[in-house]
């Protein structure tokens, strides 16, 4: 057992893997090189287009132990991860290793697949039911490893993680194996995430349904890379493409949170000419987007840049002329994708030029400001996405580390009273991003500045801001409920949260038993 | 005998109670490992104050703080065993407040929604208003007033809060005996149409504040005056009792009953008759709610002209009315840099042991001399309120 630099007590090894503890948020240096990628070359005249999923993975030589990789921007509205898996299944495959970027609800097919042997380890992400399925007692033959949509990128490109076939979902491709998610008949948006698979993996599968003749553009997805293309009915829904989480909170409680937020962004000092930011999707993000172009619009200042995912509310204030440019890895609704598709100021980018630790240029360090969520945060500003107070892995970390380590101002939005669970704890059941790279706390009840930033709090008091301490908070919010139980973890290990630059941040253990 | 209170909604819990041979708790929660000792324990506590009587009590929680809960058992208790009292709690410290202290905005919570009332403490109205008149069905009165009670005793406002009971005759009465022990600020009355009606709140205050040992006359009362009757007679009521600090204008009621369309022009004589009646008697005047939520600048439009017409404040719907309401209510920075030089300016003239004050060119009398100072005044209220 080691402690990590946060006092984490991770094993030396964790399955297979000899770990390396986490060292601070920038304090892994460059080493070595990355890994070689497989050499590849093609016939003349080459035809790639195969009849069937099960065609590909026969050609492809899949077989019992392999690894095989997905994306997820058709989100709740994906078939093709379920579609491979079945007929994974019906070939009689066992023990294989799935890297997808995230899992959600409609994923759930994969806990039989778990019980019934055809999958036996997981990296990538862990949310939704299959999380659930582990926490519980599910059996995994390695701990789960979960990495950043950057880690992701870094882990493939270092080697660590190698990835037999990569199975990339397109809602356009041509018969050579360009594809993208732009344009065709069920658009998700770039399909950018999973370039580096495409180039690393042993073989690579195009999934589509809606194969055009060549060339289709743009190219996430590049001919040079592409083994084989299938044609199937159906890929994705569209009508769950589209989360159905894109719309303004009207809860009261996120809509003074969202205010605050915008009014400290306003406060920070980094609000002027070149100002630049990321909102995420979820309600009160997306309300505290609006405001901010709102305050935007009337304080006359033109942004740089605003990052996505893509949303309707970023596009707005693009067409407005209020930021110059919209830096986008995924696309949450369609008017994103259309302005994709129309407006050169509207940049498709993947999350190797975004958050990859291991590059000479991250566009989340170029950020000022950022509002992420949390599930927990606790007194030392640590922050907790995956796991709940119960201990139940639901999460994966999606671009939180690399987006919270990147911005000059690091909020995290969340109500200080949600039901009856805490969600200001004294020490995060798990840590995703270490308290050093996040600067405040916005809460329903007054917002918290990390010790760090003693100029972001000179600032916000200058201007008026309810600024309190963290502990604080916490009291007001702790007084209108009973303690909750804690759950007390055994030894066993069921997934490791690795830190952006590969080393272990953090263990979740299987709960034995509650205090 | 069965009672069921409260409901399987969000931030809220059913609980079912039923008389038996011995006291039980039964918990469902979706968390039962985090949180069924805990709520075990509110609902315990409620029993045990009880005298443990002989009751099954179900909770099925969705979330409930614990005022909550324990409101929904104490309510679901006292329904099967009638002859219960009201538990007594620790409760929180509250001042009482001044007659005249700004209340530009009175914003309303109905009074048996957990998911509404919780966390109404923190969106900076002036006054918060709970309500148990027309936003609790009839069925809902008993369990609302004991949640009013214990969200009362567990909340500290920064602000003002208080408490819309129903008609004295028809559960007004039960409700002050309740809410009382929680300590409002004030208590509005509705459909206010005589001052012979104040008087018997103010009388009714009075005996329940002796027997609770609080300042006697120190419950505000805000009538509300809502209907044809009450427009006409509104100086008896705002002249009835000291207790009375500010009168509120409610314009659904009064629409329906004289058959009025909501328009400025329908309503602007009832209006200008409760700032009349408010300001001789020496109280605020507080204008109706605007329901279109959506419509921020019908709001702001509709507060500009509340506020020309004499009214102190508004009222709201929801939090988020709030910003707009304050800012149409407080004096703005150009009001505030006249009513200075001009108080300065008399000042200057006084020292020199000149009569009259010019400034700008207009003669300065002692009426806008002493609205300048009420200004200047009003303006330093709400920077030491904090609620500027």
């Amino acid at each position: 057992m080691i402690q990590n630099a946060l006092g984490r007590e991770i094993p030396d090894r964790i399955g297979s893997r000899t770990v390396v503890p986490f060292g601070g948020a920038f304090a892994k240096t460059a080493t070595g090189t990355k890994a070689p990628r497989p050499q590849k070359v093609a016939a003349q005249r080459e035809d790639k287009v195969l009849p069937s999923i099960e065609a590909a993975i026969e050609a492809c030589g899949l077989s019992n132990g392999m690894t095989i990789s997905f994306h997820h921007s058709f989100r709740e509205g994906d078939r093709v991860i379920n579609l491979v898996l079945d007929a994974c299944a019906r070939m009689g495959l066992k023990d294989l290793r799935i890297c997808p970027t995230a899992l959600f609800g409609v994923h759930e097919p994969i806990v039989g697949h778990i019980e019934s042997g055809v999958v036996s380890r997981i990296e990538g992400s862990m949310n939704g039911p299959v999380g659930a399925f582990i926490s519980k007692g599910g059996k995994l033959r390695e701990p789960a490893v979960l990495r950043s949509h950057g880690g992701r990128w870094r882990a493939i490109e270092a080697g660590t993680m190698e990835i037999d076939v990569a199975f990339i979902a397109a809602p356009q491709a041509d018969s050579y194996g360009n594809a993208t998610g732009i344009p065709g008949k069920t658009p998700c948006g770039p399909i950018t995430f999973q370039a580096v698979d495409a180039q690393y993996a042993r073989q690579t599968v195009v999934v589509t349904n809606d194969l055009a003749p060549y060339p289709v553009f743009p190219m996430e997805i590049q001919q040079g890379w592409t083994d084989y293309v299938v044609v199937v009915d159906e890929i994705g829904d569209p009508a769950s493409i589209t989360s159905g989480t894109l719309q303004l909170t009207n809860s009261p409680t996120n809509l003074l949170i969202a205010r605050l937020t915008v009014e400290a962004v306003k406060a920070s000092g980094y609000f002027k000419d070149g100002f630049s930011f990321q909102g995420g999707a979820g309600g009160l993000s997306l309300a505290a987007t609006k405001f901010l172009g709102d305050e935007m619009e009337k304080a006359k200042i033109v942004g740089s840049f605003g990052m996505g995912g893509g949303t309707k509310i970023l596009v707005d204030m693009l067409r407005r002329g209020q930021i110059r440019a919209i830096l986008d890895g995924q696309a949450f609704d369609l008017d994103a994708i259309a302005s994709l598709r129309e407006d050169p100021a509207h940049v498709m980018m993947d999350p190797g030029m975004y958050a990859n630790y291991d590059s000479r240029g991250c566009s989340t360090y170029k950020l000022d400001a950022a509002f992420l969520g949390a599930t927990e945060v606790d007194l030392d500003f640590n922050v907790n996405v995956n796991t709940h107070s119960d201990g139940q892995l639901l999460h994966g970390i999606g671009g939180h580390q690399d987006v919270a380590a990147g911005a000059a101002m690091t909020m995290i939005t969340l109500p200080a009273l949600r039901g009856r669970i805490p969600p200001v704890v004294d020490r995060v059941t798990t840590v995703t991003t270490p308290g050093e790279v996040i600067d405040v706390i916005v809460t329903e009840r007054g917002l918290a500045v990390n010790p760090r930033r003693g100029d972001l709090r000179e600032r916000f008091q200058a201007a008026g801001l309810p600024v309190r301490e963290l502990a604080d908070i916490k009291r007001d919010a702790d007084r209108y409920i009973q303690p909750v139980r804690r759950p007390v973890f055994g030894d066993e290990v069921i997934a490791a949260i690795e830190w952006r630059d590969g080393t272990v941040i953090d263990v979740v253990r299987k709960v034995d038993g509650w205090q | 005998m069965e009672a069921r209170v409260g409901a399987e909604a969000k931030g809220d819990c059913l609980v079912v109670a039923r008389q038996a041979e011995r006291a039980s708790v039964t918990v469902a929660t979706k968390n039962r490992n985090l949180l069924e000792t805990g709520i075990r324990t509110v609902a315990e506590a409620v029993l045990e104050a009880l005298g443990t009587p002989g009751v099954a009590i179900e909770v099925q929680d969705q979330g409930a703080l614990d005022y909550v809960l324990a409101a929904r058992v104490e309510a679901a208790v006292r329904m099967v065993l009638p002859e219960a009292k009201l538990i007594r709690t620790e409760r929180v410290e509250r001042a009482t407040s001044a007659a005249d202290r700004p209340r530009r905005s009175r914003l309303y919570a109905p009074g048996n929604n957990p998911r509404l009332l919780v966390g109404i403490d923190i969106h900076g109205a002036d006054c918060v208003l709970l309500d148990l008149e027309d936003s609790v069905p009839l069925g809902d009165k008993a369990a609302a007033r004991v949640l009013v009670r214990r969200l009362l005793a567990a909340v500290p406002f920064p602000d003002e809060v208080w408490v819309r009971i129903n008609p004295l005759d028809a559960g007004g009465r039960e409700d002050l005996a309740e809410v009382l022990e929680g300590r409002p600020h004030g208590v509005c009355l509705p459909k206010a149409e005589s001052g012979e009606g104040v008087r018997d709140l103010a009388k009714e205050l009075g005996e329940i504040e002796r027997r609770l040992g609080i300042d006697v006359g120190s419950t505000h009362i805000m009538p509300i005056i809502e209907t044809a009757r009450g427009v006409l007679r509104c100086e008896d009521v705002a002249e009835a009792d000291e207790r009375v600090a500010v009168v509120a204008f409610g314009a659904e009621d009064y629409t329906r009953d004289v058959g009025a369309r909501r328009t400025g022009e329908a309503l602007l004589f009832a209006r200008s008759r409760v700032v009349a009646a408010a300001k001789a008697a020496g109280v605020q005047a507080s204008d109706t709610v605007y329901a279109d939520l959506a419509n921020d600048a019908g709001l702001a439009e509709e507060c500009a002209r509340a506020r020309d017409l004499g009214f102190d404040g508004k009222g709201a719907i929801n939090p988020r009315q709030i910003p707009i309401l304050h800012r149409a209510f407080s004096p703005s920075e150009d009001e505030l840099a006249q009513a200075r030089t001009i108080v300065d300016a008399a000042r200057e003239a006084e020292s020199r042991g000149l009569g009259a004050v010019a400034v700008g060119g207009r003669m300065v009398d002692q009426p806008v001399l002493e609205r300048a100072r009420r200004l200047i005044k009003y303006a330093e209220t709400l920077v030491k309120g904090g609620t500027a």
